[in-house]
């Protein structure tokens, strides 16, 4: 997948290629944030479901169409279209029901006299979808909560998938839903933007969201590959749009500098056996260009600010892996100095202290780097880590305790890891 | 060369258990087959039942669409080209349809 390809939501004619009449990848899922964003404001924020069952109305109608009469010019106006219209059906049905059921209705119906296409109605377009990004990432709803509508609202997954991606019952997420949704009733969250005064933290619980998606799809413990690699490129998405607004800020650049430089090495992290390949052994001639261009390119625009936030620390990092040439030429003392920085902004999260330990074997030797190790194993949050034990395993073989590194990889095999990770642990347990 | 016609049978609530990705592409798989050099044609039938016409004690009426004990509804019909039934049936046993639903295959004289 390239940077063209992931771009933001198809607009115009560009979603569709005039002569083989193929989709553009992901068409229908980022379609759906588009459409429920803006029938959900027209609409208002209590007819969400409304907004999501009419788009749901028009998806089944391309599928019983296209088929038979070929992709409409424009799949993606014809898709809102329809949409638009059986909203417009389902309210006239239940008009009497509600009494500004009458306002909605007109507002809908003026709504679809502006042509879509034209350069004011896509701005009106990204304009709804960052409101449901607000709206979705309220910090007034709990954050798993937040992370689940975001994906179903904003990203078009569906509960199964989102389920699938987090090893979580499908009866569980579509729970987390509901929830979430009688939180934005119960604290009449509105699809407005935020203003000046709760500007702050409202984008930071909305970084906090993007980050979080993205986080799970590269951690990929465990599940599908594919749908993590999606909730990556889905992360990445919403970062952009959030970049792309005029309320975009410094640490708005920094995350999306984050993403794109980490996203852009996950086509070498597995090898063609699907096997993990380690960051020093990655074949760089496999990293996507277009994401690190992309990812330089925010990390710029992220240092206009006075702040150093998290992002900007973690993006600091990921440039400095990827300028090094090769194994031998990454800057690792300045890498345990971005650690330092790190673990003073975040407090004292335990990931990072493992992460920052790796920096301290690679500066100060494995024995360093070993003691840093011991002094995090009693963390609640790591004990049954395969990374720790994985990291630990590493750093006594390299200290010549080859028994004792076997240990630890076996124990590694016990936790919570994905099958190319539990490979790269046969495969070291095989070669002592 | 014979042709024969697709009656394409499927519940159409099990549709909207499809994720928007999963609905795209089944669209793709649908879209790629019609393509095929053997297919005449396509069309899609209407999401009602219709109606049924009949004489009853030689009076012709209609009444609506058949009722049927399954959930089945015909939602679409191709026509195909093929030189006889067994190529026919090896024609359409890749149809993306029978991830969904069934195919009743009929040849037409010509």
């Amino acid at each position: 997948m390239t940077a063209a390809e992931l771009s933001n939501a198809p607009r115009g004619d560009a979603d569709r290629d005039g002569d083989t009449g193929v989709l553009l990848e992901h068409l229908f899922r980022h379609q759906v944030g588009r459409v429920v964003a803006h029938l959900a404001r027209v609409l208002g924020p209590a007819r969400l479901d409304l907004a999501e069952e009419s788009m749901q109305e028009a998806m089944l109608r391309a599928l019983q169409t296209w088929p038979y009469q070929g992709i409409p010019e424009n799949p993606g106006a014809w898709l809102l279209r329809v949409a638009h219209n059986s909203a417009i059906d389902s309210l006239r049905r239940s008009r009497f029901l509600d009494q500004n059921s009458g306002a909605v209705l007109a507002e809908l119906t003026r709504a679809t006299s502006i042509a879509p296409g034209a350069p004011s109605f896509e701005e009106q377009l990204r304009d709804d979808e960052l409101r449901m990004i607000f709206m979705c990432c309220h910090p007034e709803i709990a954050r798993d909560a937040r992370v689940a509508l975001s994906l179903k609202t904003v990203g078009g997954f569906s509960v199964r998938e989102i389920a699938s991606a987090f090893l979580a019952d499908d009866a569980a997420i579509a729970q987390r839903l509901v929830r979430a949704k009688r939180q934005l009733r119960e604290r009449r969250v509105t699809l407005d933007l935020p203003g000046a005064a709760e500007l702050d933290q409202r984008l930071d619980s909305a970084l906090e969201t993007i980050y979080f998606i993205f986080n799970e799809g590269y951690a990929a413990h465990e599940g599908e590959d594919l749908i993590r690699r999606d909730l990556c490129f889905e992360a990445l998405r919403l970062g952009r749009l959030l970049a792309a607004s005029s309320i975009a800020t410094p640490r708005v650049h920094a995350l999306v500098a984050v993403i794109a430089l980490q996203a852009a090495r996950l086509p070498a992290r597995i090898d063609e056996a699907g096997d993990s390949i380690l960051l020093e052994d990655q074949d760089r001639a496999r990293w996507d260009q277009h994401l690190i261009a992309e990812g330089f390119h925010h990390f710029d625009l992220s240092i206009a600010g006075e702040q150093v936030s998290e992002y900007h620390v973690q993006a600091a990092i990921a440039a400095t892996y990827t300028q090094a040439a090769n194994l031998r030429t990454i800057d690792w003392p300045a890498i345990l100095d971005l650690y330092d920085q790190l673990l003073a902004i975040s407090g004292a999260s335990p990931v990072v202290a493992l992460n920052r330990a790796v920096a301290v074997a690679k500066v100060h030797g494995p024995a360093e780097g070993l003691a840093e190790i011991e002094t995090l194993r009693g963390d609640p949050q790591l004990r049954d880590y395969y990374l720790l034990l994985a990291v630990r395993g590493h750093l006594l073989q390299e200290l010549g305790r080859p028994e004792e590194a076997a240990v630890c990889w076996s124990a590694a095999l016990e936790c919570r890891c994905s099958e190319p990770e539990r490979r790269f642990l046969r495969r070291k347990l095989a070669g002592i | 060369m014979p042709q024969y016609m697709l009656a394409l049978y499927d519940d159409p609530s099990g549709w909207k258990k499809l994720s928007p990705e999963e609905m795209q592409k089944s669209l793709e798989k649908y879209m790629a087959w019609g393509k095929r050099p053997y297919v005449v044609t396509g069309k899609r039938l209407a999401a009602d039942l219709g109606r049924v016409l009949r004489s009853t004690n030689g009076k012709p009426r209609a009444t609506d669409g058949p009722y049927s004990e399954t959930k089945e509804v015909m939602g679409g019909i191709y026509l195909i080209e093929a030189k006889d039934y067994d190529e026919a049936v090896e024609r359409t046993l890749d149809h993306p349809h029978l991830e969904h639903g069934t195919i009743e295959l009929r040849q037409l004289y010509s």
